[in-house]
């Protein structure tokens, strides 16, 4: 822990940074933190209950974060393949950014909590299972010790083989009941650090592409546009999910998504901003059978 | 059906006066086996009963074996379904008063002309049975709002075909706070009636016509206590909860309503926001969880050529189009202005204009919070900064910059 503080200290001090956005301990577990002096990094942690994506932060829209002037931000791995995907998509300079990267073995299912769970098949995080990135690249500083893989948990693979493995009738039944509950408060936008656009097109109104109402069809339409709007882009931190205030299983659908891209393209997200994307790259033998 | 929902008459007067409960009409028991029957016989006559009930779903309500189930509120048709003793329900009793779509009016063209036909305001009578205390005291609370300068049809018909009886609360955490805004774990404004956890059962108490009318169109499910020494015992027992739920929630928080509201009022523009807006994710889900968050959003939707439906949505301040000008131009420029806005409309316009807080306190907003933001922390900062003396906008003389302004 006090490798991180101190390199974030140091940050500071040297004025390669203006603000450290890392982690620290609120009184419902750990949060983001917003640390502009260097007395304030004893705050910064880094633990199983750092969930948060914090290249979220660093979406340009976010004027509130961009007035605390040059970041230096904490990523683990799942942060710094959102980080990737906020350069690939030039919505950030590499050098616009300071990268701490920490190791990770895997964080929990979500913040709570006064102490890190230890982590089990039963209180890690989903997401986690798969991960392959115990050590972010691309970082201009790496601390923490060398961590193990995380534990395996209940996969999102299997659960989403299992909803394969329902009739198209069944499957739009599982997700009829669960879309019902959405209210479309957009709340899986905001935590998305994908979801950057200066004007989502569910706020179009001229013409209204999206039925805003949370109806069975206004609630359709919205997740299928959030999907495919997410295809091949998701990192898969599950940030979405975790912010959903009705509980939508997100990740299923963020998962299939990830399966359906690699099945397509042999693409799976990289945190190499260099490595293209399958929407913003063309191959003469790309798949176009989907074409009829 | 255009008449104004009346508050409880036990309600709080709106000069700041604090009532927190008032003295029962009548005290009966609900064996829980009474309680099985009386939710079932309610089933079977196709009235609705709302109850907090084991959440469905595959999503967290599931949850991670060991952890605890998600419950909310729904219309219930068996005690097994109940979740008396479960966590606060996901979503407040709003969605039940004002729900997260609803149709105002049809519409459809005709010859040279657009009829237009109103939603119906004829709601079936229906019971909630086990409300927490801070979800029905926020019914009256938002009933002056939907009765300001227009009385609400939709609202107020709802309000009226609803009895509620709500459940002496035994405290959920350490983001409760209702002690801290007026109100108390057992608090009944806003119920019909209450009921509190005793051997065996509930006692019951009744504050209204409506409480009353429903205890006596049930009769038989409902007892009276036994007398003597019994009787005294389980009085007792319903008061003892209610004062060890009282302590638990009040070393939560405390405020001075006076003083936070002076400071709101003179502090606009004080750093103090600018340390909130960056954690905001300004997703509203604070305001999706909050019982007393009413705002909403108003569509035209085409159903078909020719004829379509005026709708309703909840809408939320913390989203950025929410102050969006066809201009461009937006009053609210980041998610300091937004996230201020929500504080001072809770605690310095509502209070203004009513006499009271458009907050009930009961945490969910914090709970909810992908981001960790802390309402009860950020009360309790800026009763600390108004109690620091600072004059008005001289901005946090004496802080360190930074998040750590909000930290306890």
């Amino acid at each position: 822990m006090s490798e991180l503080q101190d390199t974030a200290r140091r940050l500071l001090d040297e004025g390669a940074a203006q603000v450290v956005i890392g982690w620290e301990a609120g009184r419902r577990g750990a949060r983001p933190a917003f640390v502009t002096d260097a007395a304030g990094c004893d705050r910064l942690i880094f633990d199983a209950r750092c969930v948060h994506d914090l290249a979220t932060f660093l979406n340009p829209r976010r004027s509130q974060v961009a007035d605390l002037g040059r970041a230096a931000v904490v990523v683990k791995g799942c942060d710094a393949k959102a980080v990737a995907g906020l350069l690939r998509e030039a919505q950030l300079a590499r050098d616009q950014v300071v990268l701490i990267g920490v190791r990770c073995g895997g964080v929990a299912a979500g913040p709570e909590g006064p102490e890190p769970p230890a982590l089990t098949a039963d209180t890690v995080a989903a997401r986690c299972h798969g991960c392959d990135v115990r050590e972010p690249a691309s970082v201009d500083v790496l601390v923490g010790e060398p961590q193990p893989e995380p534990p395996v948990a209940a996969t999102l693979d299997e659960r989403v083989a299992a909803l394969d493995a329902l009739s198209p009738a069944e499957r739009l039944a599982f997700w009829t009941t669960e879309l019902s509950r959405c209210t479309q408060c957009y709340a899986c936008r905001q935590a998305c650090p994908l979801c950057y656009c200066e004007r989502c097109v569910v706020e179009k109104t001229e013409p209204q592409w999206v039925e805003t109402s949370p109806h069975a069809r206004g609630n359709f339409a919205w997740h299928l546009t959030r999907a495919q709007h997410l295809a091949g882009r998701c990192v898969g931190c599950g940030e979405c999910e975790r912010a959903c205030p009705v509980g939508i299983p997100l990740g299923l659908i963020n998962r299939k998504l990830q399966q359906v891209v690699y099945e397509l393209y042999g693409y799976t997200v990289s945190d190499d901003p260099a490595v293209p994307a399958p929407i913003g790259a063309y191959a003469v033998d790309d798949t176009q059978d989907f074409i009829r | 059906m255009n008449g104004r929902a009346a508050d409880s008459g036990h309600d709080r007067a709106a000069d700041g006066v604090a009532t927190q409960s008032a003295a029962p009409r009548r005290v009966l028991l609900l064996t829980h086996d009474g309680l099985a029957t009386l939710v079932e016989e309610l089933a079977t006559a196709d009235a609705a009963a709302v109850a907090p009930a084991w959440a469905g779903g595959a999503g967290r309500a599931a949850g991670a074996p060991g952890a605890p189930r998600e419950t909310e509120y729904r219309a219930v048709t068996g005690a097994a379904e109940l979740a008396f003793g479960g966590r606060l329900p996901r979503l407040s009793l709003k969605q039940f008063f004002l729900p997260p779509t609803e149709v105002l009016f049809t519409w459809r063209r005709t010859a040279g002309d657009v009829e237009l036909t109103a939603a119906p305001t004829d709601v079936p009578a229906r019971v909630v049975l086990g409300a927490r205390p801070c979800d029905a005291a926020a019914l009256p609370i938002v009933d002056r709002v939907m009765n300001w300068d227009y009385a609400d049809e939709l609202w107020n018909a709802r309000r009226a075909a609803t009895t509620v009886f709500s459940l002496a609360c035994g405290v959920e955490d350490e983001s409760c706070f209702c002690s801290a805004v007026f109100l108390e774990p057992a608090a009944t404004r806003g119920s019909d009636g209450s009921l509190t956890p005793v051997d065996g059962g509930y006692l019951v108490e009744t504050f209204s016509d409506k409480g009353e009318a429903f205890v006596a169109a049930h009769a038989d499910r409902f007892a009276e206590p036994p007398a003597g020494a019994a009787g005294d015992e389980l009085r007792a027992q319903a008061e003892a909860f209610r004062a060890a739920a009282r302590e638990r929630v009040a070393a939560n928080l405390r405020l001075d309503h006076d003083r936070v509201r002076d400071w709101l009022e003179h502090h606009f523009d004080d750093p103090f926001w600018a340390t909130l807006g960056p954690r905001c994710n300004g997703c509203g889900v604070c305001s999706s969880v909050c019982p007393t968050c009413h705002c909403f959003d108003i569509v035209d939707e085409p159903e078909s050529v020719g004829h379509g439906v005026r709708r309703r949505n909840w809408d939320t301040c913390q989203a950025c189009v929410f102050t969006l000008h066809a201009s461009g131009h937006n009053p609210r420029a980041d998610q300091n202005a937004r996230y201020r806005q929500r504080v001072e409309h809770k605690f310095l316009v509502y209070p203004t204009r009513f006499g009271d807080v458009l907050c009930t306190g009961c945490g969910r907003c914090s709970r909810a919070c992908p981001t960790g933001q802390d309402l009860s922390e950020v009360l309790a900062a800026i009763d600390g900064l108004s109690r620091s003396g600072a004059g008005p906008d001289t901005g946090g003389a004496g802080r360190s910059h930074g998040a750590e302004g909000a930290a306890s």
